[in-house]
């Protein structure tokens, strides 16, 4: 290597200089170059003040990079004649090594030292801009180190094109001007570097107040959209959120940047769930520092997430991903498309973007509970004002399909025995598509022992069902389940205060725990209201008969409470009645009518273990025949038209007590097959109903027919009769019982002068012995009505005179009335007949006289002496 | 090749940059102080891009149990992550001989931690065990110094000198990848009183060596043998007499 020849007396500007100039030049110099803020002022300073001294064609300083042993130029001076050359550009941004012979030299001289570029520049490692300058027509150059802390920071070359530029004069300004120039360069270097961070700083405190104000989620797009406008123009950015299963990560913001994407790629990277442990998420969440990463490189190395591929076609290459983290826990992360990256200020930003997305997560959670709590106060309020299970069901249909989106599949209550569940409401469209009958299904009685019912029962706050993973365990339920396309079905218990009251089964995709409770709460509140509504309702209408029985009793019955008779026929009655009242056997009460089988019922429902629940009488004669059916086993709402109520029959009524079937001899064949199989059965279905009702009734029926016969003719079923003539009671009538007339007789003056207010004290025995020797078709019942009559007649305190029934055309019919008759009634009701039927002609042929096979004559002598006038036949 | 030295301008590090240096190798000296910052990961990604070796000499400037850890862990961890998105060819570590087996020494827990994430990060890997360097001994006889005496253990010690250390982290780092462990020392072996009194001896030092036949090292119980390889070790070509005699030459 060779040193330049010092100055050369060609030189355009005289290289000459005075040491006062010198000393001039440097003071006017120093005092520039202490005002000077920026660099490329002091660059033009420098050669402009030097230029008027000298002569050179431009300078630049370079800086050493002690972390790769290299150098760069910083300071550019615009008068470099290769500044147009093709790799002018290239060579401004190079970094050349410290390490080869040209720089050493430089390195290690104390004073500038010069080169003539031929000398150097073909030698093997010397840096390229050498030559670059000598094709440019730069001849000489003079390098200077550049001194701080005793180390050399870098350095200020100066071209000539003139060999020999740089003469001694030259060389002393610029070693003595260096220190300064390195002082300046190395303050200008801290100030720009301070002036970044101030702008880093003021950058990140105005983000801070945009990110303190945002509340939502387009705010917070917002915020970051304009922060990162304010870093780089390009940029596009995604925000990934943790989803709720913590396995997922979807889009939450984004900014696609400036360019224009296929909607197709945006659409499916925005609705996409991708798995955080994808080999590059969960790299970037487990790193404390933003991640650069190529999308190519990612590719090729086997990551598969389709969102690497999406980005290669929008044509994003250089991603960087920072998580987003408040305190230890990950929230998402930030990509942002840019190559080169600040830590500090990213982290600067992410750590504001995570506070805000925290609080616009905990925002958006409170939002949802209040939103929760407010359609739970709403549900509270349709809650309370149902009162029947319609009601009910509208409301639970109104909140969880039009609202939560979730199906109720059913709600079991707990029957009153603990054991077994009975549906209370159900979803009967649920399960259409199965085809199978849910209605059938859902009437199944469960108890509290099948096994996923007793979970729920057992469990605190209901249970989760996933619908695949139970299809896997082998839950036949699931099946059905599945049909909804719903992914879970909650079961939970209803319960009010500690009592488990049903079980509520839901369908849905996700639930809130909050919702769930409050909701089966309220529906757990509602039911058990409904239900102490409708057995009030029972008790209330079981009472209302009841009473309405009792009324009836006193009415008609409970003054017969002794039953009078001590005669042979009667003690035979009582045996009967003692061998069987114990008992549960059904009794067939027979007897005339008036003769008091009702009363007998009675008896035996008293003598009974069951006497202390009332006694439900039916007369099946008074029943019209439609409705003898649901009067017998009651109805459901809607079973007919009419039938706007719930009813309970007859046999329900007297559950745990005695039905007694009055006139059971005129019930129409089809209640009798109805009524057959309620007996054989012990259980009934109410009419439109599809519970079966079991029931524990006593029966004892009465008819004044003869069943044997009605059998025979074909009114009455045989396989009934046979059911009920279990115990035959027969009651003889009262003509066969004479002596038994004397005290009944008696026993109903003394009733009806009490009735009446009248005072009988005595009956005489003239009409004592006429009630004996009348026959008494209508038995007690008319014995009685007669003392009425006879006692409302009487005038004095003895009963002297009884009405007994004389001539009626009605009686004429009775066998019992007609030996009552004296032979002249008979001899002049048969001539009236006759005459009738002949129409009033007395002899002659056709005539009544033929008929009577008497002659005309005596005809007419009779009919004068039974003053039977014209007036008796036509009428 | 582009070769970043993470903890380039410390002892072992400045004499790896300028081995790899002289064999005309890109070579970044990287260290907070020359803008690259492991625990920050300032500067970490740009000095990355391009490189196809890293070689981590970097020391935690905290020696407690509990800083110490999370420095190695914090750095390795940022480091690697570097490394994998830039598709470094082949990383480099320095360990201590023994490791595996004094973990009830916190520093040496806290280099085990810097090994376990080398492994599982799957970037391809030399780990380098060295025994203790004979820079230390001043060190060694400074903190068991007890007014004029030096009271010490009498374990096996072979130290190794940094200059071995630097051409062997060199030869290692140029080499391919072997995916585990090999380890390096000096080329004598002796018990740790012994030498540290020669050393003192050769510095005119007045202190004495006391051996109190304790099996410890900077305070925690390890066995006899536990500071010297077990199996076949690279040895060092400089032995106590020849480095003091470079000592020397230096002052």
């Amino acid at each position: 290597m060779q040193k330049a020849k010092n100055g050369n007396p060609d030189l355009p500007v005289s290289s000459k200089i005075t040491p006062e100039l010198e000393r001039k030049v440097l003071l006017e110099l120093g005092n520039d170059i202490t005002r000077v803020r920026d660099k490329n002022d002091l660059i033009l300073l420098f050669s402009k003040r030097i230029k008027g001294l000298f002569y050179f064609t431009h300078t630049l300083v370079a800086l050493i990079d002690y972390k790769d042993e290299t150098y760069a130029p910083i300071l550019l001076d615009d008068q470099s004649p290769i500044r147009l050359h093709a790799k002018y550009k290239e060579l401004v941004q190079s970094r050349f090594s410290l390490n080869e012979p040209f720089i050493q030299s430089v390195l290690q001289a104390d004073d500038p030292i010069s080169f003539l570029l031929e000398d150097i520049m073909y030698q093997p490692q010397s840096p390229a801009f050498l030559r670059l300058n000598y094709e440019g027509g730069i001849r000489e150059i003079l390098m200077t180190r550049l001194m701080k802390d005793g180390k050399p920071m870098g350095f200020l070359n100066i071209y000539s094109d003139i060999p020999g530029s740089f003469n001694d004069g030259f060389r002393n300004i610029i070693k003595g001007i260096a220190p300064q120039l390195s002082s300046a360069i190395s303050n200008i270097i801290k100030n720009e570097e301070l002036l970044k961070k101030e702008k880093e700083k003021s950058f990140l405190l105005d983000f801070s107040s945009d990110i303190a104000l945002v509340r939502t989620k387009d705010e917070l797009a917002l915020a970051v959209r304009t922060a990162i406008s304010k870093l780089n123009q390009k940029s596009g950015y995604v925000i990934r959120r943790i989803n709720e299963d913590n396995t997922t990560m979807s889009p939450y913001v984004y900014d696609l940047g400036i360019h224009q994407h296929d909607q197709k790629i945006v659409s499916a990277l925005e609705k996409a769930r991708y798995p955080i442990n994808d080999g590059l998420q969960n790299r970037i969440l487990n790193s404390p520092i933003p991640l650069l990463f190529t999308v190519d490189r990612e590719i090729q190395r086997g990551i598969t997430s389709a969102y690497l591929q999406s980005w290669k076609m929008m044509g994003f290459k250089d991603v960087v991903g920072i998580r987003l983290r408040n305190g230890e826990t990950n929230h998402g992360i930030l990509f942002l498309n840019i190559e080169e990256i600040n830590v500090q200020l990213l982290q600067g930003i992410c750590s504001q973007i995570s506070i805000a997305l925290a609080n616009i997560m905990a925002n958006e959670q409170i939002s949802k509970k209040q939103e929760e709590q407010a359609f739970l106060l709403d549900f509270s309020n349709d809650i309370t004002q149902v009162r029947t299970k319609q009601d009910l069901q509208a409301a639970i249909s109104r909140v969880l399909d039009k609202t939560m989106h979730t199906r109720l599949v059913m709600i079991r209550v707990i029957d009153d025995d603990g054991l077994h569940l009975s549906p209370f409401m159900y979803d009967n469209t649920l399960f259409k598509k199965a085809k199978i009958d849910f209605d059938k299904m859902a009437v199944e009685r469960i108890t509290i022992n099948e096994p996923y019912t007793a979970q729920v029962l057992t469990s605190k706050d209901g249970l989760l069902f996933n619908v695949e993973e139970e299809l896997k365990s082998g839950n036949t339920y699931a099946q059905l389940w599945k049909i909804t396309g719903l992914r879970n079905m909650y079961g939970l218990p209803l319960r009010a205060g500690d009592k488990n009251i049903g079980t509520i089964w839901l369908l849905a995709d996700q639930l809130s725990q909050l919702l769930l409770k409050g909701i089966c709460a309220q529906i757990a509140v509602a039911i058990a209201n409904i239900q102490a509504n409708e057995k009030l309702l029972t008790y209330k209408k079981q009472l209302e008969v009841e009473n309405d029985y009792l009324k009836e009793q006193i009415k008609t019955i409970y003054n017969f409470s002794e039953i009078i008779g001590g005669g042979d026929a009667m003690q035979k009655v009582y045996r009967l009645m003692s061998l069987v009242a114990d008992s549960n056997t059904t009794v067939l009460v027979l007897g005339e009518t008036g003769t008091g089988k009702e009363l007998i019922a009675r008896a035996i429902h008293n003598a009974s273990s069951r006497k202390d629940k009332l006694m439900v009488k039916v007369n099946c004669a008074a029943l019209p025949a439609n409705l003898i059916e649901s009067e017998l086993f009651g109805h459901e709402r809607g079973a007919f038209t009419g039938a706007i109520d719930r009813r309970i029959g007859k046999f329900e009524l007297a559950d745990h007590s005695t039905l007694f079937l009055d006139e059971i001899g005129e019930l129409p064949l089809e209640a009798q097959a109805k009524l057959l199989r309620v007996i054989q059965e012990r259980e009934l279905e109410r009419v439109g109903g599809k519970q079966i009702i079991k029931i524990n009734v006593r029966l004892i029926a009465a008819t004044n027919r003869n069943l044997e016969d009605e059998v025979k003719a074909g009114r009455f079923r045989a396989d009934l009769y046979f059911r009920l003539n279990v115990f035959p009671i027969g009651l003889p009538p009262l003509r066969d019982r004479a002596e038994d007339i004397e005290p009944l007789t008696h026993f109903f003056v003394q009733k009806y002068s009490r009735n009446t207010g009248r005072k009988i004290r005595k009956v005489a025995p003239k009409v004592i012995q006429q009630l004996r020797s009348y026959t008494w078709p209508g038995n007690i019942r008319e014995l009685e009505h007669l003392i009425e009559r006879s006692i409302l007649m009487t005038t004095s305190e003895v009963l002297d005179d009884v009405y007994i029934p004389q001539h009626t055309d009605a009686e004429k019919q009775e066998q019992a009335h007609l030996l009552n008759r004296s032979l002249e009634e008979v001899e002049r009701s048969h001539i009236i007949e006759t005459l009738k039927r002949c129409a009033g002609k007395i002899s002659g042929a056709g005539s009544a006289a033929e008929i009577l096979k008497v002659p005309g004559n005596t005809l007419h002598s009779k009919m004068k002496k039974l003053s039977i006038s014209k007036s008796d036949y036509f009428g | 090749m582009k070769i970043v030295v993470i903890g380039g301008s410390g002892l072992i590090g400045t004499k790896v940059v300028n081995q790899l240096r002289q064999k005309g190798h890109e070579v970044i000296a990287a260290s907070p102080a020359t803008g690259i910052n492991t625990i920050t990961g300032e500067g970490l990604a740009e000095a990355m891009k391009d490189t196809d070796i890293v070689i981590d000499l970097a020391n935690s400037p905290s020696f407690e149990d509990k800083a110490v850890l999370e420095f190695f862990q914090t750095s390795g961890r940022n480091l690697l992550a570097a490394e994998i998105n830039a598709g470094v060819k082949h990383h480099v570590a320095l360990s201590i001989v023994g490791v595996d087996i004094m973990q009830n020494v916190g520093y040496m827990r806290a280099k085990k931690a810097q090994e376990d994430l080398i492994r599982q990060s799957g970037v391809p890997y030399t780990i380098i065990r060295s025994t203790q360097f004979l820079e230390f001994l001043k060190g060694i006889a400074d903190q068991a110094t007890q007014g004029s005496e030096v009271h010490l253990s009498d374990v096996a010690f072979q130290p190794i000198a940094s200059d071995d250390v630097a051409s062997f982290v060199a030869k290692y780092a140029l080499a391919a990848p072997i995916n585990g462990k090999v380890e390096i020392a000096g080329p004598e072996r002796f018990e740790m009183y012994e030498i540290v009194a020669r050393y003192l001896q050769h510095s005119n030092d007045p202190r004495k060596v006391v051996a109190n036949g304790r099996p410890e090292y900077f305070g925690g119980e390890i066995s006899h043998a536990a500071l010297v390889p077990a199996g076949g070790a690279a040895l060092g070509a400089i032995s106590f007499e020849k480095w003091w005699d470079k000592q020397l030459q230096k002052a």
